[in-house]
């Protein structure tokens, strides 16, 4: 290797965000409230922004130079310690090291990671400098942003499980930090403490199956000999399925699957730019990023071996994408539903996951390909559309908070009032309606940004959705168990119709519920910068099809589908033409579920017309025409439905989170409770007897002290006897 | 104003001061070396060990003097002249692991130390002052010297600082002499000398029970070390005799740990089993409950609680931070290293009370309702982590179990820091009875966050590579008992979150001031507390980030132990 390449840089892409995390916080803490630190610096936003466009800038390039080559750079030796090998005898060095490590996953996910940090940046810069509320503290929240962007480009960039897990838990404790942002709040902290606990046990199972693999693969976690196809296959397949399914509940917990899903909904209490960063666009990727890992041990592995796992890992995809789903239905809160919506997508790329593991570990190396594709493919879209929805819903939100201080201020003509009216809720779709004329560009991302979530036919997620409801339909043809899953994303794409439409409609469209909805207007600046790209990369995400159709896939050799043309060509072909007849006709039902049947049962209940005054754009406006004739027309009435005790258990989230309490506080914390007691009176109980025993004893003894020179000699005569014989006994 | 009559000490006892520390100098020269040839400065007796201790002394003879109002005033001048002197050994230990001093071959074979030094003490039964230092001890060394500047500076604002800073002192010069021991006898006496300075204290700046919890702490470690003192002095009689400048001229035996090991050693190899197979078993058994106790294991664990929340802080910052970790060292340095066919016999009885130590210590946290109690405990837990690292019979636990040493010795003064702050400043230690504790003291709960973070285990802070370690090591020898471990890394995450969502967090806008606070508006924490707490959180995350640091000695330590005392690997 001649000179310098741009790898031997790529530490920076994480460093670069790490360093600016403690000179915003001593900045900050230097500097708070001085009018440069405000208007120029934004309070720290703006160093964040030069950080993270300096890690954009070097991961781009970092990924044009390995688009089609595998790279690894070996930075340091974190530390090294000896294993003793009870066969051999031999005492070995093992070393800990750190590196950087690139392939076709790391390159789509290192894009992905910083494309949306650096966008999400700019958005909190109008989203969180415009609210009174967060003055003075803003240093905080860049500061935790900036940590939190470094150990997800770091996440993504480590050349080993070990430091893939030790930035996991980095992004878990920032998680935790800007979930309790507004750390006053009991719901808020709560939440972090929730969202922290919860994952924490998916954790201690990761570590569990990290230490397993460790001792498998004879003392490293280093992706290049894990990898190895001879040395994966030189372990015991049924040890290396445990080892992979105690990290894969490692996954289930950071993405919010099922059961370990309780936090992500509590987690919105965070600020929206949070909920759009963390919650939806990169965290909650890492469980899939882990998963995707996986992938070369289900290749090289004893055929069949795995398969296990592959189907536990699809089913519990399966379950969590419609459930999430169904809970999606009730939600009247804007985050929540996105909530729910992004823990059902994630479900939906596990469930794609999955089939691939499930393929490759039965020689089905094409097909395990070209799911892998669609799986990673959708983390993509969906991605990059949750990210907008996210940041699009902050956007309404911050304007109807301002919209509601200006009626509460001209309403009541109340000066003294500057707080914010308690009962008024602003993330509630109760309190909206008819935005989409008030708020176009908003309107706008969240329409393709729905589109793109619900597969609606060309947009961005459509795409990838389709590859994943085919792919796991190929495997329930060789493997009856899958049907369970394959069935169970089936119907998720109508569900997902149902509850994104819903989400649009209520808000977007028909009349304004609340005098507040009236005079919302779209005037934050740095706000629509990311909601406008975000859009046209959603809307020609079929540009990136060639990830979908194998080249993102590590096949670097064969190369085939190398340019665009060819991977747009082929996936057209693919999903409209299938030469499979059974798979055109799911397309074409999962077509059907998703743009007809979901939507319009959304469109019959909430659909309406604009105020009459009022008019979207019109690659809105036909939509709110067609909703306001669907619903006139089915004159529809769900309240038996609403009043149904399955609606009401949906309200309650199905009861997870008043059971995990329940065992929590009840269970858990009442035994510890009975523990404290026990140790105190019991087991030190025990020391306190045999003190209070010997001070009497003690007492007694007292008497032998007679003052009468006889009894000391006595007692002297016998001492020397007794320790006499003692030591003739010894000798 | 107070500072001119401050410096108004009498040429009288300058004179005092200067005298006393030639004349203690002079004793120390004229101690015959064992080694004649020997002409190297000692690093270790008078500069690291020695001089603390005397400064102390006298400090302590000359405050205790003086009339109760002249004490406040010399309180300042004393309490600068205790830092300073506490810098001194620190600068040294520091020196000599970059070797800015001589160069220190700290890449030691089994049994061999570095700055060894030893002097003739009591020659009819073998008694020396045999000092010395290994990739055992010397990050201890090091941890002492580095914590008792860092105490003195946390605890600044103490009442009666006259006598309290000097005790500190001596409290460290003690601990050090307890770590570069090479002779039993000159252990144990350390061994014992730190518990006056820990007595007095717990006695004299203690809360409400002092008087009960510090002669607890004193009884119940006491009679350990008895039972310990016992094992000690049966070992001393069944060893071979032998003649040499160590042994002792009546008894023929020698209190020199050295030359026990080397006999041990060489009797061990092969299938012989030094003192017979079963007395190994009972004295090892001995040896090891005075260490437990110290360290402390569960069930001897109460005195624990009970003397950290009677404490001062400073005192319960040296007492989680070095104190506890004496028993680890001790097990270390003198029952595994000369019997190992006992270790190998209790391997599981040690996993076990590990293992029971680690939950039991997690569960009772997350029972408590004080806040030092529980970190306290906390304590507990993680000295477990020590035993199952010993008890997983590889290097990598081994080093892990030192790495725990050295960590949780930077972790846990953090974590008393805090709970002194949060005393401090709010006259509570319930777990709840200051909410929304960011608001009024940013800076105290920005440090609580960290430490409490870096107790539970979160990466790039030194706490994570030991427990990471330790499962390693753990898996291949039990197993599925390694889900124990598991949970508890989720119990103490879940203490910890939980004591911080009740005081960092929550208190609505305006905050919840407590009551005993008697509605003034809640403080932030001292300067002197603050620096205090930086300097440990840098150093947190500088061993937590580069590990290496220490582990490079601690690893190479394990390999020679292993290889010397076990007889696997190389040999």
């Amino acid at each position: 290797m001649s000179g310098s390449e741009i790898i031997d840089y790529a530490v920076l892409i994480p460093l670069l965000p790490f360093l600016a995390f403690p000179v915003i916080l001593f900045l900050g803490r230097l500097f708070n409230g001085t009018p440069t630190w405000v208007k120029n610096v934004k309070e720290g936003g703006i160093i964040a922004l030069v950080a993270m466009g300096a890690s954009l800038i070097l991961a781009l390039s970092l990924i044009k130079e390995h688009m089609n080559k595998v790279g690894a750079a070996n930075v340091f030796t974190w530390f090294e310690s000896s294993w003793w090998n009870p066969e051999t005898g031999s005492i070995t060095t093992k070393v800990f090291g750190f590196g950087v490590y690139i392939d076709h996953l790391t390159v789509m996910l290192l894009f992905v990671a910083a494309f949306l940090c650096f966008l999400i940046n700019i958005f909190s810069i109008g989203y969180m400098n415009t609210d009174p509320i967060n003055d003075n503290r803003n240093h905080r929240f860049y500061a935790e942003f900036v940590l939190f962007c470094s150990g997800m480009l770091g996440m993504v960039l480590a050349d080993s499980f070990l430091w893939l897990f030790i930035f996991w838990e980095l992004m878990g404790l920032c998680s935790y930090l800007l979930i309790g942002f507004y750390y006053e709040r009991p719901s808020a902290a709560y939440a972090a403490k929730k969202a922290f606990l919860t994952t924490r046990v998916g954790d201690v199972f990761l570590v569990i199956g990290l230490v397993m693999l460790w001792n498998l693969f004879d003392g490293t976690l280093d992706y290049d000999v894990l990898f190895n196809a001879e040395n994966i296959a030189a372990v015991d397949s049924g040890e290396l399925q445990l080892a992979l399914g105690m990290m894969f509940i490692g996954a289930v917990g950071k993405s919010a699957q099922f059961p370990l899903h309780v936090w992500l909904p509590d987690a919105m209490e965070g600020p929206t730019p949070v909920s759009a960063l963390i919650h939806a666009a990169t965290m909650v990727n890492a469980g899939l990023y882990l998963v995707a890992r996986m992938f070369p041990f289900f290749g090289a592995a004893e055929m069949g071996a795995l398969s296990t796992l592959a189907i536990a890992i699809a089913i519990i995809g399966g379950i969590t994408a419609v459930m999430a789903a169904l809970i999606a239905f009730v939600q009247m809160d804007l985050k929540k539903v996105l909530a729910y919506s992004t823990m059902s997508q994630l479900a939906y790329i596990f469930t794609g996951l999955g089939s691939a593991l499930w393929l490759a570990n039965n020689g089905y190396d094409d097909l395990a390909a070209f799911a892998m594709g669609a799986s990673l493919f959708h983390l993509f879209n969906h991605a990059m559309a949750k990210g907008m929805l996210f940041m699009a819903s902050g956007s309404v939100i911050h304007e109807m908070h301002h919209a509601h201080h200006e009626v509460a201020h001209h309403g009541h003509d109340d000066h003294h009032d500057d707080h914010h009216d308690d009962h008024f809720d602003a993330q509630s779709m109760e309190n909206m309606g008819g935005l989409a004329s008030r708020m176009p560009i908003t309107a706008t991302a969240m329409f393709v940004g729905s589109m793109s979530i619900i597969g609606i036919p060309l947009i961005g997620g459509f795409w990838s959705k389709e590859g994943i409801i085919a792919s796991a339909w190929k495997v329930a043809l060789k493997e009856p168990i899958f049907l369970l899953p394959a069935m169970l994303v089936l119907i998720g794409a109508g569900m997902t119709g149902f509850y994104m439409s819903r989400m649009w409609f209520m808000t977007f469209a028909g009349k304004p519920k609340t005098e507040v909805a009236e005079h919302v207007h779209e005037q934050t600046p740095w706000i629509p910068i990311p909601l406008v790209v975000l859009t046209f990369m959603t809307l020609g995400a079929i540009i990136f099809a060639g990830m979908h159709a194998g080249h993102w896939l590590g096949d670097f050799e064969s190369g085939h589908y190398t340019s665009f043309v060819d991977g747009i060509g082929y996936e057209m072909e693919h999903v409209f033409l299938n030469h499979d007849p059974f798979l055109m006709i799911l397309t074409y039902v999962a077509i059907g579920l998703s743009l007809v049947l979901g939507p319009s049962f959304a469109m019959a209940l909430y659909g309406g017309s604009l105020d009459g005054n009022q008019k979207a754009k019109p690659w809105m406006q036909w939509a709110i025409n067609l909703s306001a004739k669907i619903n006139k027309r089915s004159n529809f009435d769900n309240s038996a439905w609403a009043n149904s005790s399955l609606a009401n258990s949906l309200h309650k989230r199905l009861h997870f989170d008043d059971v995990y309490d329940a065992a929590m506080m009840k269970i858990v914390v009442g035994f510890a409770k009975l523990s404290a007691i026990f140790d105190t009176r019991f087991i030190d109980g025990v020391i306190k007897t045999i003190e209070s025993t010997s001070q009497e004893a003690s007492r007694r003894l007292r008497a032998l002290t007679t003052g009468s020179a006889r009894d000391y000699i006595m007692m002297t005569a016998l001492g020397t006897l007794v320790i006499f014989m003692l030591l003739w006994g010894v000798a | 104003m107070g500072s001119n009559q401050a410096l108004d000490i009498k040429n009288k006892e300058f004179m005092l001061i200067g005298g006393l520390l030639i004349i203690v100098a002079g004793l120390m020269a004229f101690f015959p070396s064992l080694n004649e040839s020997d002409t190297t400065v000692d690093w270790i007796s008078l500069p690291l060990v020695g001089f603390p201790i005397i400064v102390s002394c006298i400090l302590l003879a000359f405050a205790s003097q003086e009339s109760r109002a002249r004490k406040e005033v010399l309180a300042v001048p004393i309490r600068l002249f205790t830092l300073v002197a506490s810098m001194i050994p620190l600068a040294i230990s520091t020196a000599l692991f970059f070797d800015w001093l001589i160069l220190v071959d700290w890449d030691l074979m089994y049994n061999e130390y570095a700055l060894e030094k030893e002097y003739v003490w009591i020659e009819t039964i073998g008694v020396s002052w045999h000092v010395g230092m290994d990739g055992l001890s010397f990050p201890m060394v090091w941890l002492t010297t580095f914590l008792v500047p860092i105490t003195i500076i946390t605890t600044w604002n103490e009442k009666d600082g006259a006598t309290y800073h000097p005790l500190l002192l001596m409290m460290g010069g003690a601990l050090i002499g307890v770590f570069v021991a090479l002779d039993l006898f000159l252990f144990y006496v350390f061994w014992e000398l730190t518990l006056i300075p820990m007595f007095f204290l717990i006695l004299k700046w203690g809360g409400k029970d002092r008087r009960y919890a510090a002669q607890k702490f004193f009884i119940y470690t006491f009679c350990a070390s008895v039972i310990m003192l016992l094992g000690l002095i049966t070992l001393y009689f069944l060893q071979p005799e032998g003649s040499g400048a160590q042994y002792g001229t009546v008894t023929g035996r020698t209190f020199d740990m050295t030359v026990l090991f080397s006999n041990a050693t060489a009797y061990n190899m092969g299938d012989n089993v030094f003192l017979g197979k079963d007395m190994q078993n009972v004295l090892f058994a001995m040896l090891m409950i005075g260490f437990l106790v110290k360290l402390p294991a569960v069930p001897f664990h109460t005195w624990l609680p009970d003397a950290h929340v009677q404490a001062p802080t400073g005192g319960s910052m040296l007492l989680a931070g070095v104190m506890l970790k004496m028993g680890a060292y001790g097990m270390l340095r003198i029952p595994i290293a000369i019997f190992p066919d006992a270790v190998v016999y209790y391997q599981d009885v040690i996993m076990a009370i590990g293992l029971i130590s680690l939950v039991w210590g997690a569960i009772v946290c997350l029972g408590q309702t004080n806040l030092k109690k529980m970190v306290a405990y906390s304590s507990v837990s993680h000295m477990g982590v020590i035993l199952l690292g010993i008890a997983s019979m590889q290097p990598i636990g081994y080093a892990a179990a030192l790495f725990m040493m050295f960590a949780h010795g930077i972790i846990s003064p953090m974590l008393f820091a805090v709970c002194g702050a949060f005393k401090h400043h709010y006259h509570s230690m319930e777990i709840g009875a200051m909410r929304g504790m960011a608001k009024w003291s940013p800076y105290l709960a920005v440090y609580m966050m960290f430490a409490w973070m870096a107790s539970l285990g979160l990466p790039l802070l030194a706490g994570f590579v030991a427990e990471l370690m330790v499962m390693i090591a753990f898996w291949p020898e039990y197993g599925w008992w390694i889900l124990l471990p598991g949970a508890v890394l989720a119990i103490t995450a879940a203490y910890y979150l939980w004591s911080m969502q009740r005081t960092i967090f929550e208190g609505g806008d305006e905050g919840q001031p407590p009551e005993s606070l008697n509605g003034e508006t809640p403080p932030d924490i001292t300067l002197s507390e603050n620096i205090g707490m930086i300097i440990l959180a840098i150093f947190t995350v500088i061993f937590g980030i580069f590990p290496f640091i220490a582990l490079g000695m601690m690893d190479q330590w394990t390999v020679a132990f292993f290889e010397g005392v076990f007889n696997m690997g190389g040999i």
